[in-house]
């Protein structure tokens, strides 16, 4: 079962368009809910009238700051962002008020009548401006606006850039972007009581029960969370959203259920790419290797920390890049403005900090005059290699990666003139290294009934990438029953058990894991149950198709079930990690594994208009053992397609806060007529085969790959994303007129 | 109002709304999705006398004695329209929401041009789009459905 | 929340009348892809629809003697597919197949397409190149305009608030001449244009130019023709150096403005390029 490349479980539902997406949800009784939301990026809120608003016909409460609770206060590790804004405003489209409503005209008319009254504040939006003397402060807990510092210390800098041959200086930066699932954020909230249900589009369904629960003070147990399939995460439904303020809304309704569905415009000021600021110092000898590299990244976390405080130490792991530098030291910020709250991007922060280390390994190469191929080669860590956090490297493919994605190039066409109008070509590459979550847990359950069917319960979201497909292949082979004896149910807190999350790339190994372990158990409890049956010793029996099987005879899961008088069995299996950095120096194991992925691009420039056609691409990605090969390739290709709108188009672009391409005509995604011409992508597998996640790998290689090659075809550099071709067309003019 | 959706006629409501709220929310047809409101990403394609259109771009009143097709009136006698059936052989889908956007112009496209060349599928698909990045399998599925069409 | 009235006139002069009735509170939609977008966004609020969805005998594609005649209800999916377009210039099809993804062109009418004014639009600049002109209705009368005078500025032109754009004529172009339209998309392919630009040039048998007409868009608030440059390619060659210097004439002089798709400095840059380009697909096409 593990490496047949079996469809999607739900396939016919996804193409008869039955699917039960979040969007989809009706309840009895249910309300719509609409957010109200700030037109100013800072002020002191003076004024929150709903009295009119509350007279509309349809409307049936309106929830503002003044119904909160001193706990009603979220965020991963920095408890800052209120369910509504209390007394002040930190950012436009900050939510201020809810609105339950009969319908959807009810709740915007009401909308039109509350009365808010802002006195407005000095704002800033740039995350090094807010780090200034005298600019202004966000949460007084954080006068000067860092309310996250992670540090990385090892080995002496300053002796070691005095071994350096050169020094090389620079800084690269990302903008803001949106995550952009075609789904938006939908959450829907009924009280029974002091029972909580929520439904929600989230990719994390225990993370919201915890704040959930802590907001309303109840047990855990009293909020169940239910998550159907999502239309898209990529990070951005990855942490807690609208959730708080739908339960909140919902408090206010007698017991009815209010959904919310955000709009395509709210999208984009609920959660966005951080933007950052990555200057790279590395020291080089000669000789092409390393002798320092110092990193200081400052990461625009918006104006509420949100999941930052655990992004921003990653974010300083996934800096460093794949390569031997005896020394390095990072320093990791990061920093509030009024701008929406960041959070992750698929790829979350590899993808900023590979732009930023893979530019300037080509950067290096051309000055030092080395090949840019053979100076990643020359470096890339191996097995038995230490990190830069003190760790040991295991089961490390970079190499192969590179190797692969160069290969899947071809032949190198040259690089001469091309007619005119026809433009000019170039070949780049790009590597990345990417810890996944250090301290995790996954949780799976398995129910045998004496039909022989099997049920694993997982609170694994399916989000497009496979998840529950993935889980019952591993099922399948673990505990020896075909594919079509398993079903899957879950995420719902109430039945399914425990999982961190369903990010990071994280679920094939540490569920998968969970999963075994519960096949395991499984299997334990059939061989001592059917050892009596076949008369031959637990220890020499073995599964397969549903069956157990001795040397001459076999029994049916569900015989063996029935024959000792039991419905059913029910075994659980847990896989988790405990790692972390010492947070003063960031020294220890910060990952279970590394993620490792390669890019190699062929473009080709339009030297008049600096507008650049993506030839070939070719992507690897160590997998371990793979699953599923077709779909392992479909998120292979689809990481590199949707990797080229960070590197080519996305930018939210924000005029005093307030962002002016909230909606997919101005804010740009990759189309079908913008993919490379020619695309391939491989999963590369190891002995050892443990089961990686390849959610992100090939991601983060693209925008270095094609900046590379770019420079390879043009002779220019672009440091700051994305490069549009105004930018390629400027740093051309800036080139020949210096 | 009388609408004709998938070969049967259903009264709604009279009032200005677009063509998808009240195909999800009057008629239960939630196959057909938003995604950008704006035209842009194609996940609300419905044919309209054949031709794809956005139904977040139409008014309901105006497509009163138009044929409509949504992806619920793609099977027949329960068997899954070839398209959709290529689809799945071909791993053309990742979360799926767009999906039945890509089908009913695949479909569209199919009639207009039995057998499209790779660039004249590009063309006529550009409009719509996939976050996941599909795209490669969905061009191998437009390829392997028109050969049973 | 009054419900908006929907109104179903059959003919354009009892649609202009009820334009003429209800003035502002009115709206007239077409193929409605402009308009349903400003009620979703709620930036109008009218309480009057006006369809022209039972108008009849306007969605019609003809070359008569004086030239094309497009019907304003005409789908500029059937102006792109269009034999008849084809032949008669295959620049305007072409043009008319790159306008946003073929769900907008199947919905999207040429009378609807020019009335929104829309900057960012393909089709004027390539019908201002031809000298297009408008025919238009109110409720008392008839009247033409020529496209050089309908684009007044951003989403406003010359109608009357109780006038409808009924048809669109575009004059027949010598045997000898060739049109040329430039779609620049600076971002996604699906973008909208950056830079428009539509070029005609008739020649004589020698290769020189007898007429020479170029209108650019979408950089700037309306098409854009400039007399001095198109007078530069009179009886002349049209060689790299003019083709460069009547490029360079439009960068010059025109002022493009800044959004997403790139800045007046880019802009500038492009209309060059594309103006070049343009010139010389109808200078090479002979």
């Amino acid at each position: 079962m593990i490496g047949e490349s079996v469809p999607m479980l739900d396939s016919l539902a996804r193409v008869t368009g039955t699917l039960d997406y979040m969007i989809n949800l009706r309840l009895p009784n249910m309300l719509v809910g609409k957010i109200v939301r700030s037109q100013s990026p800072h002020a002191k809120l003076l004024k929150v009238d709903i009295t009119n608003a509350l007279q509309v016909p349809g409307v049936i409460a309106i929830l503002t700051g003044a119904d909160l609770g001193a706990n009603a206060f979220y965020g991963a590790g920095i408890k800052d962002q209120g369910v509504v804004a209390v007394d002040r405003v930190r950012y436009v489209g900050e939510p201020i008020a809810a609105i339950a409503a009969e319908s959807l005209d009810a709740a915007e008319e009401a909308e039109l009548l509350i009365d808010i009254e802002y006195d407005e504040l000095p704002a800033v939006f740039d995350a090094q401006a807010a780090i200034q003397a005298g600019a202004p402060t966000l949460h007084e807990k954080f006068p000067n606006n860092i309310f996250k510092h992670a540090k990385l210390r090892h080995g002496d800098l300053d002796v070691a850039f005095a071994e350096a041959d050169e020094i090389f200086e620079d800084t690269f930066t990302s903008p803001p972007a949106q995550q952009a699932s075609l789904e938006p954020h939908v959450s829907a909230a009924q009280w029974d009581g002091e029972r909580l249900t929520i439904w929600t589009a989230s990719q994390a369904p225990f993370m919201v029960r915890k704040t959930l629960s802590e907001i309303f003070g109840i047990a855990p147990e009293a909020v169940r969370v239910i998550v159907p399939p999502l239309g898209g995460g990529y990070g951005g439904k990855g942490h807690i959203r609208i959730e708080p303020l739908a339960a909140a809304m919902a408090r206010k309704t007698n017991g009815r259920p209010v959904k919310f569905a955000l709009s395509r415009a709210e999208e984009f000021v609920t959660v966005t790419k951080h933007a950052a600021s990555i200057t790279l110092k590395t020291g080089v000898k000669r000789d092409g290797t390393f002798t320092a590299r110092q990193v200081t990244l400052y990461w625009n976390g918006g104006a509420y920390a949100d999941a930052s405080p655990l992004l921003v130490p990653a974010g300083m792991v996934r800096s460093v890049g794949p390569y031997r530098i005896p020394a390095v030291h990072v320093d990791s910020y990061g920093i509030y403005t009024n701008l929406p709250p960041a959070g992750a991007y698929r790829g979350a922060m590899s993808s900023q900090t590979t732009w930023a280390y893979e530019s300037q390994m080509d950067i290096i190469a051309r000055k030092m005059g080395w090949d840019p191929l053979e100076f990643r080669m020359k470096n890339l860590f191996v097995s038995g290699d230490r990190f830069a956090t003190g760790e040991e490297l295991r089961d490390v493919h970079f190499v192969e990666c590179l190797e692969a994605s160069a290969k899947g190039l071809g032949a190198p066409s040259s690089p001469a003139l091309l007619p005119e109008g026809e433009g000019k070509r170039g070949r780049g590459y790009g590597v990345m290294m990417k810890s996944t979550v250090a301290t995790s847990k996954s949780q799976a359950r398995l129910k045998l009934t004496d039909d022989g069917m099997v049920t694993l319960f997982t609170s694994t979201v399916e989000m497009g990438q496979g998840g529950h497909t993935t889980m019952a292949q591993i099922t399948a082979e673990a505990l020896g029953v075909p594919l079509s004896a398993i079903k899957i149910i879950g995420p719902d807190t109430a039945i399914t058990p425990f999982d961190s999350t369903t990010s990071a790339s994280r679920s094939t190994s540490m569920m998968g894991n969970a999963v075994v372990a519960a096949c395991g158990s499984m299997r334990k409890k059939l061989f001592e149950l059917s050892a009596p049956l076949l008369e031959t010793p637990p220890d020499q029996l073995r599964t397969k198709n549903g069956f157990v099987v001795a040397n001459e005879t076999s029994i049916s899961f569900g015989d063996i079930l029935k024959r000792n008088n039991l419905n059913e069995l029910n075994e659980a299996g847990e896989y988790s990690t405990s790692l972390g950095l010492d947070p003063e120096t960031g020294q220890g194991v910060s990952t279970p594994h590394w993620h490792q992925g390669a890019g190699a691009a062929e473009v080709k420039v339009d030297t008049e208009t600096g507008r650049v056609t993506i030839l070939r691409y070719s992507a690897a990605s160590f997998a371990g053992r793979v699953v599923n090969p077709r779909m392992a390739q479909l998120q292979n290709d689809g990481n590199v397609i949707f990797g080229l709108g960070p590197a080519l188009m996305e930018e939210i672009v924000f005029d005093g806060g307030q962002p002016t391409n909230p909606n997919l005509a101005d804010y740009s995604i990759p189309s079908i007529r913008d993919i490379p011409v020619e695309l391939t992508s491989i999963c590369i597998e190891s002995d050892e085969g443990e089961m990686h996640g390849i959610g992100e790998m090939t991601l983060p290689p693209v925008a270095p790959a094609i900046a590379n090659a770019i420079e390879d075809a043009i002779g220019v550099r672009i440091k700051d994303l994305p490069i549009t071709a105004e930018k390629i067309l400027r740093a051309l003019r800036e080139k020949s007129q210096p | 109002m009388i609408l004709n959706v998938n070969g049967s006629r259903h009264e709604v409501q009279e009032g200005t709304r677009t063509l998808l709220e009240v195909l999800r929310d009057d008629l239960g047809l939630v196959g057909t999705k938003e995604g950008c409101g704006v035209g842009m990403c194609g996940a609300c394609t419905v044919l309209v006398d054949g031709r794809p259109i956005s139904g977040c771009l139409i008014l309901a009143e105006q497509v009163v004695g138009k044929e409509i097709l949504t992806v619920e009136g793609l099977e027949k006698n329960g068997q899954l329209h070839p398209i959709q059936q290529a689809f799945i052989d071909e791993r053309a889908f990742q979360c799926a929401y767009c999906t039945p956007g890509f089908i009913l112009s695949t479909a569209a496209l199919l009639n207009e041009n039995p057998n499209p060349s790779e660039d004249e599928i590009r063309e006529y698909l550009s409009g719509n789009l996939c976050r996941c990045g599909s795209y490669q399998n969905i061009l191998k599925a437009v390829l392997r459905a028109h050969q049973r069409v | 929340m009054n419900p908006i009235k929907f109104l179903e006139p059959t003919d354009f002069s009892e649609a202009s009348s009820l334009l003429d009735q209800y003035t502002d509170d009115a709206k007239i939609i077409a193929g409605g892809v402009s308009i349903t977008l400003m009620l979703q966004q709620k930036l109008i609020s009218p309480s009057v629809l006006i369809s022209l969805g039972r108008v009849s005998n306007y969605d019609f594609i003809r070359h008569d003697q004086d030239g094309l005649h497009i019907g304003a209800l005409t789908k500029l999916r059937d102006i792109e597919r269009s034999d008849i377009v084809k032949k008669f210039c295959p620049a305007l099809a072409h043009t008319f197949s790159v306008v946003g993804n073929v769900r907008v062109r199947n919905q999207a009418t040429i009378g609807g397409n020019l009335s929104a004014a829309d900057y960012a639009a393909d089709p004027p600049s390539m019908l201002a190149a031809l000298n297009a002109r408008v025919q238009v209705q109110g409720p008392e009368k008839k009247r033409e305009i020529s496209l050089g005078k309908f684009f007044l500025g951003f989403y406003t032109t010359a109608l009357e608030s109780n006038e409808i754009l009924t048809e669109v004529v575009i004059p027949n172009l010598s045997s000898s001449a060739r049109a040329a339209y430039h779609k620049y998309t600076s971002i996604s392919a699906e973008g909208r244009p950056c830079v428009a630009v539509g070029a005609v040039a008739d020649f004589d048998a020698d290769g020189k130019c007898l007429d020479l007409r170029i209108a650019v868009g979408a950089a700037v608030e309306t098409p854009q023709r400039l007399n001095s440059a198109e007078a530069m390619a009179r009886g002349q060659i049209l060689t790299d150096e003019l083709v460069a210097a009547i490029a360079e004439e439009y960068s010059l002089r025109l002022d493009p403005l800044t959004d997403v798709r790139g800045s007046a400095w880019y802009r500038k840059e492009m209309i060059r390029v594309f103006v070049k380009r343009a010139l010389q697909e109808v200078r090479n096409d002979r």
